[in-house]
């Protein structure tokens, strides 16, 4: 009899132990988000802990990717075309809301994010996560091209900042003559075969008047006389006249690194750069470096490439209401003041910008207000990325080869973007 | 004398040739922040051991390095585990399919690995396999058995078929003829694959970038990818972890070396 | 009989699996995804099936011949060139002196970097300011310092040079192995008949080598087809397109630009080249061994 029971009594305990973790486990809802490999680590870990505070039974769980925006893109390119269930929440370039939506990756966040909400984010960033009248994204944080340039050099040839790019080119060619300092150079910009190409020379294309694509008639636009003239004016006067062949293979870091070593008079950059110009153990020119938006040519109005990244939820997500709670986190007030305290990087709402414990701390932050307002996204369609490969290569082979035919060059590239933005005229038509 | 002072040039040219860049490599990595980006470069570095506390211990190197060993000695053991088994089999039974799988295998291994990174992903994520070190090993397996069984077939095929069929005759089952007769005598060969599948292994980047995405998984090479910032190329850290993801190959090199250049030359040619 | 038969089937099996699975799955996968149009990022448009409308597009593809060009010059410049040096290096290695075990050691040192790591030293080295290879060329005068990366034609040469680093001493090994099969007597033999060291070279040494030479121009062109990790992170196909080799073009069509179907063509299409040149230097292989086994 006894025997018995304590079998019986046996195989309850059994049952019991194995349902305990089920039912545990139950409760714990797992967030899983793939992050990019920030510098600034315990950030994400507290904000995170502090989530997971606010959202008892959440445990988020990260994944991590390299800072390689074309290295995340594949990451993320895998687990979405496979439908993984087990991605909820994820960074977004700029560049790739549209992309994701069209491929019906993310989920329309219309239903969380409401058009008052919207309202209070900067309009740049919120136009690059619309995508057929929905919003897929959450702008986390905002870049845009920029000039600095050397204050004390400029002071001391009584220059004042250049408000066009000829004025530039003029101001740089006097100074390195007088100079003759053979390691200065006039200009540091990003102009290797990469994304970052694309958004140099679109702030030249643009602040000429000119274009890289007709958005209403979905045809190319750098066949156009004035993208052709900038185009041109980089190669003989930017390139040809005051930089050096070596910003042809230059990206971010590398230009920067030329300026901050006190070895170039102008440069394009992102806002990120102001810091690291500042920062004395990486610069020799600590208070000698200005910051203004970029210049135009003349008639035309500066342009600035709009960059930053968003927030995204998966369509396949099972916890869509969870994941959203955790980007309201990430994208609120708070959350956003913190991360601009941690990293510098300019948030993303609009109140942060008259926010004084936030000015205090970064106070360039407020005369960048202007040049993100009228920051510029590239071309917001699904086929970015193949028109940019195509841009990419059109714009270094007619700043690398020594007598490109840009006419040439560019009717061709003209030729194959319209052709891929044919795809998407065959599906209106269905 | 004329004889051993031209070799001895010559042995230090080649020295130099290989280990040049990567000496400068490991210079770099003892360098100060500011040496680094001095223009130009300066050769001898103050010797400044940040960089390698800022990989070991802010990036977390030890546990790659860990993760990488794991995989590739769980897929280089597998691999000639079970790549010997077939070796044995089409070097001893001449079969008229063994010939034609060998060459099937050669073929297959020179399919653009990029191109089936995809479909491997979605088999492994079906299998639910993803983000594991068991996932990896096995897409690693597949890719290394190729190389394995051509180098394993080669090798077999050395060891003279009467020294086993007296074996056999004495009594011994198959199996233990493998193991008593065959392995000993195939010994340097098998070391060679082994080297060859470990090196091929530790160094692959992208399935591993694309399978493993938990930094608790992640292999040597997704982790040095991780190193560049958004906008910024720590090149003292990579440097560093560098030099120290390096040094585990260069010990198996140095212990293994006479074995394999006596492995080589027993089998690989004659092939 | 029969129980062999089966144990030989036995023993294959499990690597079958493995190959199976994991590999010929991908590559039937890939082939059929060639004749396919899909473009993840349009849906829509769905997974038609075009034929060989695909291979049509790769043949009138400006860019993709360009691609083919370029990588044909890499294989050509780097498989000689890693013979040669692999033969050289060989030579001396197979001398008898003390400390050859160290230099063996050495030697097989930037085989077993990894690409990855190699790629970011290399590409440190080519740097315009800080850079290795400008201060060797130039020493302290920083005037003259240029960006190999960004010239056209020196971003080849150090894609190349960077391949070649790393693959000469693959190719000494197996030539070194090759080297050392030739027995001692055959040498003494010319000796005595009075043979100088080049002859004996020329008519000892290459032709008893040549299988080996042949095995590692095999496994070395077939890499050279489908190099993509140093391309990947030294130059990303640039300047200007310049080191976009076939299989680098072929990842960006499939991963970056989502066109899986395309991407796939151009798979199939380096993998096709491989082959060819493969029957090729195995008929050649075995042509040698056919001839060499006649004259013995």
């Amino acid at each position: 009899m006894s025997r018995i029971f304590m079998r019986d009594l046996f195989c309850i305990f059994a049952i019991l132990v194995c349902l305990l973790p089920r039912l545990a486990g139950a409760q714990a809802t797992l967030l899983r988000i793939v992050i990019s490999n920030t510098d600034t680590p315990q950030l994400w870990e507290g904000a995170i802990a502090d989530f997971e505070k606010q959202n008892l039974g959440v445990k988020v769980i990260k994944e991590i990717a390299p800072n390689s925006s074309t290295q995340f893109h594949d990451l993320l390119t895998q687990k979405l075309k496979n439908r993984d269930t087990r991605l909820d929440v994820f960074f977004m370039d700029v560049i790739w809301p549209s992309e994701f939506a069209s491929a019906g990756w993310t989920l329309p966040l219309d239903r969380f994010f409401s058009t008052t909400e919207q309202g209070k984010f900067l309009e740049a960033p919120i136009a690059a996560n619309r995508y057929r009248g929905e919003i897929f994204g959450v702008p986390l944080f905002i870049d845009a091209g920029l000039l600095y340039y050397r204050k004390d050099l400029l002071e001391k040839y009584r220059m004042a900042p250049p408000r066009h790019w000829p004025e530039l080119v003029e101001q740089a060619k006097a100074i390195l003559a007088t100079e003759r300092d053979p390691h200065l150079i006039g200009y540091s910009g990003q102009f290797k075969q990469y994304e970052g190409l694309v958004c140099n020379m679109m702030e030249f294309i643009l602040g000429n008047g000119g274009a890289l694509w007709d958005e209403q008639r979905l045809v190319s636009a750098v066949q156009q006389e004035r993208a052709k003239q900038a185009v041109r004016f980089v190669r003989d006067h930017i390139i040809g006249e005051i930089s050096s062949r070596g910003v042809l293979a230059y990206e971010e870091p590398e230009s920067v690194a030329l300026f901050a070593q006190g070895r170039a008079i102008f440069h394009r950059n992102w806002p990120y750069a102001w810091r690291v110009a500042n920062d004395p153990e990486q610069s020799r020119v600590v208070g000698k470096v200005g910051m203004m938006p970029l210049p135009a040519f003349p008639g035309g109005k500066g342009a600035s490439t709009l960059g930053g990244w968003q927030i995204g939820i998966s369509r396949f997500s099972k916890i869509p209401e969870v994941a959203w709670r955790f980007v309201a986190f990430m994208t609120s007030h708070q959350m956003q003041k913190r991360i601009a305290f941690a990293t510098g990087r300019a948030p993303t709402r609009k109140a942060l910008y008259d926010d004084p414990e936030l000015l205090a701390k970064i106070p360039w932050l407020e005369s960048l207000l202007d040049t993100f307002k009228q920051a510029v996204p590239r071309p917001t369609t699904p086929v970015y990325v193949p028109l940019s490969n195509i841009m990419q290569r059109y714009f270094s082979a007619a700043l690398v080869l020594p007598d490109s035919k840009i006419d040439q060059r560019a009717a061709l590239a003209a030729r194959d973007m319209d052709r891929v933005l044919d795809l998407l005229r065959e599906t209106a038509a269905r | 004398m004329k004889r051993s002072l031209a070799l001895t040039l010559f042995s230090l040219a080649i020295a130099l040739y290989c280990l040049l860049p990567f000496l400068w490599f490991v210079l770099t990595s003892l360098k100060s922040p500011a040496e680094l980006t001095s223009i130009p470069p300066n050769l001898v570095p103050s010797l400044h051991w940040g960089f390698y506390r800022s990989a070991l211990f802010e990036r977390g190197l030890l546990r790659y390095i860990g993760n990488s060993l794991i995989v590739a000695g769980a897929a280089t053991l597998i691999s000639v585990g079970v790549g010997s088994m077939a070796a044995y089999a089409i070097s001893r039974f001449q079969l008229p399919w063994t010939k034609f799988y060998l060459l099937a295998l050669l073929a297959i291994s020179m399919f653009p690995q990029i191109a089936i990174a995809g479909p491997v992903w979605s088999i492994l994520n079906h299998l639910d396999w993803l983000n594991t070190y068991h996932g990896l090993v096995t897409a690693y397996i597949a890719l290394a058995l190729p190389l394995a069984i051509w180098i394993l077939t080669t090798f077999f095929r050395e060891v003279p078929v009467e020294i086993e069929e007296a074996a056999l005759i004495d009594g011994c089952s198959r199996l233990q003829v493998l193991r008593k007769v065959v392995l000993p005598l195939a010994a340097p060969g098998i070391l060679t694959a082994a080297l060859l599948v470990f090196i091929q292994i530790w160094n692959e980047f992208f399935f591993a970038l694309i399978i493993l995405t938990d930094p608790d998984v992640q292999t040597l090479p997704v982790g040095i990818a991780l190193f560049p910032g958004e906008y910024t190329m720590p090149w003292g850290e990579i440097a560093a972890a560098s030099t120290l993801a390096t040094l585990p190959l260069i010990f198996l090199t140095l212990f293994f070396q006479r074995g394999i250049v006596r492995g080589l030359s027993a089998g690989a040619v004659k092939g | 009989m029969k129980s062999s038969h089966r144990l030989a089937f036995l023993f294959i099996v499990p690597s079958l699996v493995f190959v199976c699975v994991f590999t010929l799955y991908p590559i039937v996968e890939s082939f059929r995804l060639s004749f396919y149009r899909m473009i993840l990022t349009l849906p829509w448009l769905g997974q038609k099936m075009v034929g060989g409308e695909n291979y049509v597009d790769l043949w009138t593809d400006p860019v993709a011949w360009q691609a083919l060009q370029t990588t044909i010059i890499f294989v050509a410049v780097t498989v000689p060139s890693e013979l040669l040096l692999g033969l050289g290096m060989a030579l001396v290695m197979n001398e008898a002196f003390r400390g050859r075990g160290v230099l063996r050691a050495v030697v097989l040192i930037p085989w077993a970097i990894p690409t990855v790591v190699s790629s970011q030293m290399w590409r440190f080295i080519f740097n315009d300011r800080y850079g290795l290879f400008n201060f060797v060329l130039f020493g302290g005068d920083t005037a003259r310092y240029f960006a190999p990366l960004a010239n056209p034609r020196w971003a080849m040469i150090a894609i190349m040079a960077a391949e070649i680093w790393k693959t000469a001493p693959f190719a000494a090994l197996i030539i070194l192995a090759g080297l050392q099969t030739i027995s001692d007597e055959v040498y003494e033999a010319a000796s005595i008949d009075g043979a100088s060291a080049w002859q004996k070279f020329r008519h000892i040494t290459l032709p008893l080598l040549w299988p080996a030479l042949l095995l590692a121009l095999l496994f070395r062109t077939i890499d050279a087809l489908r190099v993509f990790d140093l391309v990947f992170v030294m130059t990303q196909g640039g300047p200007a397109d310049a080191t976009n080799v076939l299989q680098f073009y072929g990842y960006k069509k499939t991963f970056a630009e989502g066109m899986i179907g395309y991407g796939s063509t151009i798979a199939v299409t380096v993998f096709m080249i491989s082959l060819v040149l493969a029957l090729a230097y195995l008929r050649a292989l075995k042509s040698e061994r056919l001839q060499g086994a006649a004259a013995r």
